[in-house]
């Protein structure tokens, strides 16, 4: 049933989380959901917005993202496949920043009252799903870290690192990743720098001999250096659970 | 802290603001079985890659998450006040991914981890009002990499220091218009991602301006709301208990 099940991805990631019994996988498989496809820079949550449903992202990329006043915008993660892009707002009423597609996406959406019925009677899950909200609150940490203090090239290898360890798990890679989906400026966003910045820096590290970038493709050449430029330790991805 | 205070009182405060609890519940806080420690500025509270065993609640103090880069630059992710629990990601995270270390000298109660695991697999209430905390810390998390993102100096600056003083008042620490900021400002450097010159420069151009008063480490604001502006400061991700029910009362409105 994990296989063509819509959740199924879903409840196998969580079987890693926390020891899900065969009722609360059934009970997974019984939340009311329905598909969605949003296009290409499509809004799937809003900042400010009264939060009645999370969604899963079950094919494409998504990123949450805060606009500022003057209008820049500083991008805050990236989501894959299997993850919920806004699980956090399943206990919090009032969404506190955006989730925007970064290419056409596929969404389970689950009304909110059906997830906190489920965690509230189902502990297994509750830990799963509390799993999911500190994984995503370690990558935030990095992040602060990121763009806190280290310099450009650190900070876009750093990102890089961590984009091509998490979509390995949806089945790019190893070490190429064709359809590179992520814009320059997208980078930037994410790293607190300058389009341009961000393009003279990745054009370093591709002389450094670190990575190939197409307008199509990443491919990285030296894995082992691209980690040390990126100064990246993948614990805080807490993987290994 | 009120000598005769229990030392667990400031976090079920914490948590009761998040979620209403029976007597039940409260007495369980209460009885959660803890020890106390003393320790001094700096002193370590959880490093990174350790095991944690034991879960703190801040009784008194402050404390700060921080991570060190292979360069050795530090960075700090976040201040957690009197009543924070310290560490609550690592009831249900194997391994910690960064350091804890007292801002001030303070006192810490350390609870066990499995103590912590069965109140909240076994109080579905308590589960979900300590789940709640962890997602407005990680919304603070969020913020913060906006702040040091996209903010200049001067606007991260008055962030954070609008920051601290809505988390001291709604705790009901920050008696008066201003408060002591317990960060040297090689701290606030570290917290905002700017050189200890850099934030000199900001705090000297803040007071300048009419927007704070400072007298050794106590920042007074004289212009609260202008400093909001200049900080780009609003409070809503703070989710502070009762003002995102009121943003969704005000949203239903016919």
């Amino acid at each position: 049933m994990t296989d063509v099940h819509p959740l199924g991805s879903l409840v196998r990631r969580w079987s890693k989380h926390a020891n899900l019994s065969g009722d609360d996988v059934e009970a997974v498989f019984s939340l009311p959901f329905t598909r969605r496809t949003f296009g290409k820079d499509a809004y799937i949550v809003r900042e400010g917005q009264i939060t009645a449903e999370c969604s899963v992202l079950l094919r494409g990329l998504a990123f949450r993202q805060k606009l500022l006043r003057d209008g820049s915008r500083q991008i805050i993660s990236f989501h894959i496949p299997t993850e919920f892009v806004d699980l956090q707002n399943s206990l919090l009423s009032v969404a506190d920043h955006n989730v925007q597609c970064l290419y056409r996406a596929d969404c389970a959406i689950i009304p909110r009252q059906a997830l906190t019925d489920l965690s509230g009677k189902r502990p297994a899950v509750r830990i799963a799903m509390w799993r999911d909200t500190l994984i995503d609150a370690s990558i935030f940490r990095e992040w602060v870290v990121n763009v806190g203090r280290r310099d450009s090239k650190a900070r876009i290898a750093h990102l890089l690192c961590e984009l091509i360890l998490r979509l390995q798990k949806v089945g790019n890679g190893p070490e190429e990743i064709y359809d590179f989906p992520i814009t320059q400026e997208q980078l930037a966003d994410a790293t607190g720098l300058t389009a341009v910045h961000t393009n003279r820096t990745l054009q370093s590290l591709r002389k450094d001999g670190l990575i190939q970038l197409t307008a199509k493709s990443l491919t990285v050449l030296d894995w082992e250096g691209l980690r040390e430029a990126g100064d990246f330790d993948e614990l805080y991805l807490h993987q290994q659970i | 802290m009120a000598t005769d205070e229990h030392p667990l009182s400031g976090f079920l405060r914490d948590v009761t603001a998040q979620a209403p609890l029976g007597s039940d519940d409260r007495a369980t806080i209460l009885n959660l079985p803890f020890k106390l420690r003393r320790l001094d500025a700096g002193s370590y509270l959880v490093r990174e890659g350790s095991l944690p065993e034991h879960c703190g609640v801040l009784v008194d103090g402050f404390a700060f998450r921080q991570k060190m880069t292979g360069e050795g630059a530090r960075q700090i992710m976040a201040v957690c006040i009197p009543g924070d629990a310290v560490d609550l990601q690592n009831i249900f995270l194997d391994i910690s991914d960064h350091a804890v270390q007292m801002l001030t000298k303070g006192t810490i109660a350390d609870v066990p981890r499995a103590a912590l695991q069965e109140i909240v697999l076994n109080r579905s209430t308590i589960g979900r009002a300590i789940i709640q905390l962890t997602l407005i810390e990680s919304s603070i998390m969020r913020e913060w990499v906006v702040n040091i993102g996209r903010r200049d100096a001067r606007e991260r600056i008055a962030h954070i220091l609008c920051e601290f003083a809505v988390r001291l008042e709604v705790r009901g620490l920050n008696p008066s218009q201003g408060f002591e900021l317990p960060m040297t400002q090689e701290q606030l450097a570290d917290a905002t991602g700017l050189t200890p010159v850099h934030v000199n420069r900001v705090l000297k151009g803040l007071e300048a301006d009419g927007l704070i008063e400072r007298r050794r480490r106590h920042i007074h604001f004289t212009a609260w709301r202008a400093l909001q502006d200049v900080g780009d400061f609003t409070r809503t991700y703070l989710h502070i208990p009762g003002e995102d029910q009121l943003e969704v009362a005000f949203q239903a409105r016919p």
